[in-house]
């Protein structure tokens, strides 16, 4: 009866998200497409160069690999950490879980810049690692891990832990522990029940994870500017530096747009190859 | 005891000491950084030497920080009044659609979730300067609104599909207007969510900086700009004392979640 006035209500975030993301992304891809000119934000006409600079510079492509790579590593490495972790938290229950749920959203909540910043204390030359190293005798010199590709992927798997927890968690809470005790009633192994019963049904909180991080990581430009110095050059801090730096807004438009397209490329042929597992998990 | 009991006792400490090591992982540099803020000494070294607040005064002594928190405390603040008024009304409106349409509503409202910050950041740089409100606050303002927007939502939607629909039909029946139902039962069962979700936007808003980078007017900071800038040539506690009070933030935010609507509903 009153469903239209009331739909209404939606407006203000729809017109929200239409004129200040849509167009947006409209107006970036409309600028990879302009003719770069220095001194304004693009010139007169439209051209495909900027492409054609992109996918035949060496520069441009190797940064490109690196940073997919890098995001492909972060995100296995965040399944490695993260399911452990989503498997305990799912079986805890009462007071000790809530407090296991602060230890894994608390992070969430507090910025990217600062947990690296933690990692950046920890690691320092005259840093306790260094310094618990040393004193066991384990090095004879101080490592020195700041500025190293090596730091970058630790401290971003500790960024997208918690969005690759959480998703396993609840999926892991909905597999019904009746499916868990046949199989081991069956004369299932450990082993096996883990392998051919829990991992296959975690599978609905995992295939999001991965995704989820998978795309995060590959833009991520915070860590890499922060703990990874001048030395490599990843496809975030590329495109900043064309932006920012030289002011190149249609060639840094290029670079985004070709950045996202392959992060996409790779999640929609990730979502194919694994929709028959999902399809079977859900029946 | 059996060889098999002492075995499957082995594997058991050493799973239990995995997790105990992953939960450090994630809990490490927050506790680094707060420790470092703490220090009596000149210098960022772990373990403290010696405890005292020194660090957090000479923050405050420092005007461009000082102004750069002002700053992003006055976003954050317009941010979650925005939010959680459009995300409010939004979330009502997805009520009366089908379960169908409602999940793709709802995924179109967290759309900038779901895309990189840094992406969305970009094509707002482009738009804003089209519409002439490129590096200004305003325009920043646009920025932290759009980002932070998901959060706000997701909390809100999932409150109110809490609600009983009887108890909205029952008051409608009982002869209370739109408005007076909204106002005296479904606004305070939502209420939770609602807070829930202010809570997240402003925390979003306050830790933003990839957008906060390419879309900072002229001559303003926000305090995650002003510490990487301060980071890159001084490596000092003060740094750690700024970086504690967001983390100090974000506790106090888990702990209004935690009171209002449990931690686990939340996450």
């Amino acid at each position: 009866m009153r469903r239209l006035p009331r739909l209404a209500l939606g407006l203000p975030a729809v017109l929200l998200l239409l004129v200040f993301l849509i167009l947006p992304y409209a107006e970036m891809i409309t600028m990879s497409f302009r003719a770069s000119q220095p001194g304004t934000m693009h010139g007169a006409g439209f051209t495909a160069d900027h492409y054609r600079n992109v996918m035949s510079g060496g520069l441009y492509l190797e940064a490109l690999a690196r940073s997919l790579l890098l995001a492909l590593f972060i995100t296995l490495a965040c399944l490695v950490v993260s399911y452990p972790i989503a498997w305990h938290l799912s079986r805890a229950s009462g007071r000790k879980a809530l407090l296991l749920y602060a230890c894994v959203a608390s992070p969430l909540m507090i910025g990217v810049l600062i947990r690296n910043f933690g990692w950046m204390i920890i690691v320092n030359v005259d840093g306790p690692l260094n310094r618990v190293l040393l004193s066991l005798g384990l090095i004879d010199r101080p490592l020195r891990l700041l500025f190293t590709q090596g730091l970058v992927a630790l401290a971003l798997v500790h960024v997208f832990t918690p969005f690759m927890v959480l998703p396993i968690n609840n999926a892991l809470r909905n597999i019904n522990p009746a499916v868990i005790e046949a199989s081991r009633s069956l004369g299932a192994s450990r082993f096996a029940t883990f392998w051919k019963v829990i991992l296959p049904l975690s599978f609905p909180g995992i295939q999001p994870g991965l995704i989820l991080v998978f795309v995060l990581a590959t833009a991520a430009y915070v860590t890499p500017a922060l703990l990874g110095g001048q030395m490599v050059t990843m496809m975030p801090t590329l495109v900043v530096q064309t932006l920012v730096g030289t002011f190149d807004w249609p060639l840094g438009a290029t670079l985004a747009v070709v950045m996202a397209t392959a992060a996409l490329i790779a999640v929609v042929v990730f979502s194919l190859a694994t929709h028959r597992l999902m399809e079977r998990v859900r029946a | 005891m059996t060889v098999a009991s002492l075995g499957s006792r082995a594997s058991r400490l050493a799973g239990s000491s995995l997790i105990v090591l992953l939960y450090a992982f994630l809990l490490i540099p927050l506790v680094a950084v707060i420790a470092a803020s703490l220090t009596a000494g000149e210098f960022m070294r772990l373990p403290p030497e010696g405890l005292s607040l020194r660090w957090f005064a000479r923050f405050f002594q420092r005007g461009d920080l000082v102004e750069a928190l002002l700053m992003s405390l006055r976003i954050a603040l317009v941010t979650t009044l925005v939010t959680s008024i459009v995300a409010l009304m939004a979330a009502l409106a997805s009520q009366s659609l089908s379960r169908r349409m409602a999940v793709w509503f709802q995924i179109g409202m967290t759309l900038p979730l779901l895309i990189p910050e840094l992406l969305t950041a970009i094509g707002l740089l482009f738009f804003l300067y089209r519409i002439g409100l490129g590096k200004t606050v305003l325009g920043l303002q646009i920025g932290h609104i759009v980002l932070a927007f998901p959060y706000c939502y997701v909390s809100i939607a999932a409150a109110l599909r809490q609600i009983d629909p009887a108890l909205d039909d029952a008051s409608g029946s009982l002869g209370a207007s739109g408005w007076q139902t909204f106002r005296h039962v479904t606004l305070p069962l939502a209420m939770p969510g609602l807070v829930m979700g202010a809570v997240f936007a402003f925390i979003t808003s306050f830790d933003l900086y990839t957008v906060s980078l390419l879309l900072k007017p002229i001559g303003g900071n926000t305090l995650p700009l002003a510490l990487f800038d301060f980071l890159t040539y001084e490596f000092s506690p003060t740094a750690a004392a700024a970086a504690t009070m967001s983390v100090l933030l974000a506790f106090v935010g888990v702990a209004v979640i935690q009171k209002l609507v449990g931690l686990q509903r939340a996450f």
